[in-house]
């Protein structure tokens, strides 16, 4: 059974996209009377079973060698485009918790999308993610992994797009599809430019061409550049990070889903990229640095921020920034590791706020307060995830920061360790003040009669803070913890202390009465420059918007008037000459007779032109002869 | 006497005839051009006749055709004068310009 199940774990995208056709079927224009939720329940139905036959096959899958499948696609002279299928405990893992994480959203959105009309285009969005991100897992091949994440650029337009008679959404879609898809374009670039060196696109034959590569550094170099400029759209690191900020209009269900796992594909390419990556000492460096610029940044920006799914989405912008490191330095392990407790934490982060501001309306977190005594689930569910992203023995988080930490230490980039400890402590910092503005104080007039949600938005807020308080025994259970001996005390006890330190300081400040609020930072042009995340959108219209805008008024300009022009002028100038030519036709038959005459003379003239010329001749020598004579 | 005093004496008659046929403003002193015009060619058909074919003078036949075939044209021609001289009460050239562009 299982066996089967494992040999047939290709199927699992199909479920999700014949759950994503299905609730086509109950889009208000289609069922007219009966009402969207059966779309719903479809979805979430097509979720489990995928959730079902992935956790099934994992068991069947586990200490197994990984098995690869090939489905013909496309042979065409010289190109060989067969899909590559991977099917190890990894990839199948991976699916395990999207699926999962995917059904928890789904059963999240039954509760939050209560009032809305829109779920078949929601849950069939949601649908096609989970298709997309589970065949990235399986698909083992650069030229599909890029297929799909463009397939999933797509689906983020169409997904943050959900509300667009919002103005805002309108152009946070935008945002968000074309600040991942210039990211995606560079990919191509650089998938393109690998294939004529390596010959594959197959991820396993890259990494074994990797290990006995000799490329010319230049190049290798430039092709790296460009594919870790794809996921850096994709993770949203800096400085393409603006649309994950934007795309926070969309429904709080499809932000559990991106901030989780969709910003988490770009890194996922990026791990399966890394034998490559580290070919070029430079690209390698490079991603270093966009990691730590986007760590610092995401979570100086996040503590600054008043929307609560801000305040989490820049975490996001971090925590990714920490993989890129991770990936960097060459800790594949610790950036799965890291990608795995972040997923969690953050859906479940995102679900505390979505379950706060369904039921407190603003978004605002100087506008909540004291919820903590009357909404002890969701305020459990931010500890719990708070928990689980910082560096806090025992939960998640901690195991996979000490592990990056203790592979920093060892290959070489001790300031690396800086930079994780100072983002975990600003993270701390972060959640802790979320946490206190919005459950702890006194109830301010917008969370002054606050209830709890109802179950279909706790179950899966519940489930999932057990999953998260789970994970250190999942992960020793796997063996993926290390034994008391090996470990690194000193580095654990600084992470801990740095998340002590942020999460001590902010409470603090927030939960004291010692420092008025709201919070004024003593340079208040500092405060308003992390609070507009840098100014980046006006860098944006600036820089690239301006230039490509100007660019395109010349060019239009240009088309307009010099090639239109040009082609206009030949009419022009054909009318022209008709206008005024007419006029020949002067409407006097003498002027007719005269231009017969002189057509006549001229053509007479011409036929006779070399006898004229040579009479001329013999008139002129006859004439000087009769002077000579005279 | 010789050949080309008579082609020129003709091409001489047939230049005023053409000033006189493009330059006239009255429609009668037109056709009166194109008589002279014709006169040349009768000219010419003579002088042909005379000096180069003097057996079967062809050319006084011709002009003898032409001289008819003037006759009848004129009276056409005045006839047309006369019909346009009634709708518009004037043989003025310069007035007939209704059938341009």
């Amino acid at each position: 059974m299982a066996h089967l199940l494992l040999q047939s774990v290709w199927l699992i995208p199909c479920y999700s996209l014949l759950g994503a056709a299905l609730s086509a079927l109950w889009f208000p224009g289609i069922t007219r009377r009966t009402g969207p939720r059966p779309a719903g329940y479809v979805n979430a139905i097509m979720t489990f079973l995928s959730f079902v036959h992935a956790a099934i096959a994992l068991t069947a899958t586990w200490n197994q060698p990984a098995r690869q499948i090939l489905i013909p696609w496309l042979q065409v002279a010289g190109l060989d485009l067969t899909i590559p299928i991977e099917i190890s405990s990894l990839t199948v893992g991976v699916i395990v918790v999207v699926t999962g994480l995917n059904l928890l959203a789904q059963i999240f959105a039954i509760g939050y999308m209560e009032m809305d009309w829109g779920w078949g285009r929601l849950y069939s969005l949601m649908a096609v993610f989970e298709a997309g991100m589970t065949a990235l897992a399986l698909c083992n091949s650069l030229f599909f992994s890029y297929i799909i994440l463009e397939i999933l650029t797509l689906g983020t337009y169409l997904i943050v797009g959900i509300w667009f008679n919002q103005s805002l959404v309108v152009t946070g879609a935008r945002d968000a599809f074309l600040t991942k898809r210039i990211g995606d374009l560079f990919l191509l670039m650089g998938v393109i430019a690998l294939l004529p060196i390596t010959g594959t696109w197959n991820f396993s034959e890259l990494a074994e061409w990797a290990k006995t590569a000799e490329v010319d550094q230049g190049v290798i170099t430039l092709i790296g550049l460009a594919l870790i400029a794809g996921p850096m759209g994709k993770c949203a690191q800096f400085p393409l990070h603006l649309w994950l900020d934007e795309a926070m209009e969309g429904p709080v269900p499809a932000s559990i889903l991106r901030n989780s796992v969709v910003v988490a594909t770009g890194a996922w390419v990026l791990v399966k990229l890394e034998p490559v990556l580290s070919l070029s000492p430079v690209v390698l460096s490079t991603m270093m640095v966009i990691g730590s610029i986007s760590a610092i940044g995401g979570s100086l920006i996040a503590l600054a921020q008043i929307d609560i799914k801000r305040a989490f989405s820049y975490l996001v912008t971090a925590y990714m920034g920490i993989v890129f490191i991770a990936i960097s330095a060459q800790q594949t392990e610790a950036a799965l590791l890291i990608v795995l407790t972040h997923a969690l934490s953050m859906a479940l982060m995102m679900m505390s706020s979505g379950a706060v501001v369904w039921n407190s309306i603003t978004q605002d977190v100087t506008q909540l307060g004291g919820l903590w005594a009357r909404r002890p689930v969701s305020g459990l569910a931010l500890v719990v995830a708070t928990l689980g992203l910082i560096a806090l023995p025992p939960f998640g988080s901690f195991w996979s920061m000490l592990k990056l930490a203790d592979g920093l230490q060892e290959s070489g980039h001790p300031w690396l360790v800086g930079v994780l400890l100072i983002v975990n402590a600003l993270t701390a910092f972060g959640l802790t003040r979320v946490f206190s503005l919005v459950f702890g104080g006194k109830p301010k007039q917008m969370s002054e009669r606050s209830p709890e949600v109802h179950w279909p938005m706790a179950l899966p807020m519940i489930i999932l803070s057990a999953f998260t308080l789970h994970l250190p025994l999942i992960l020793q259970a796997l063996s993926l913890l290390p034994d008391w001996a090996s470990l690194n005390k000193d580095m654990a006890l600084l992470l801990t202390w740095s998340s002590l330190f942020g999460c001590g300081l902010s409470a603090a400040i927030y939960l004291g009465n010692y420092i008025q609020k709201p919070v004024q930072f003593p340079i208040k042009a500092l405060q308003d420059l992390v609070a507009y995340d840098f100014y980046t959108p006006k860098l944006y219209r600036n820089t690239v918007v301006l230039g490509v805008a100007i660019i395109s008024q010349l060019t239009s300009w240009i088309d307009k008037y010099l090639v239109d022009g040009v082609v206009n002028l030949f009419g022009l100038a054909t009318l022209f000459s008709g206008q005024s030519l007419k006029y020949s036709t002067s409407g006097q038959s003498q002027f007719y007779a005269l231009t017969i005459l002189i057509g006549v003379t001229v053509l007479g003239v011409f036929l006779c032109w070399s006898s004229l010329s040579h009479m001329v001749l013999v008139m002129t020598a006859s004439l000087s002869h009769q002077q000579f004579l005279g | 006497m010789q050949l080309q005093y008579f082609l020129l004496l003709a091409a001489a008659l047939f230049c005023i005839g053409i000033y006189g046929l493009i330059t006239s403003r009255n429609a009668v002193r037109v056709l009166m051009s194109i008589e002279i015009m014709l006169n040349a060619v009768n000219l010419n058909l003579m002088a042909f006749s005379n000096y180069l074919d003097p057996q079967t003078i062809k050319g006084q036949i011709f002009t003898i055709f032409v001289i008819t075939i003037a006759a009848a044209e004129a009276a056409v021609g005045l006839a047309i004068v006369l019909a346009i001289y009634r709708n518009r009460d004037t043989v003025d050239m310069e007035q007939f310009n209704l059938l341009k562009w």
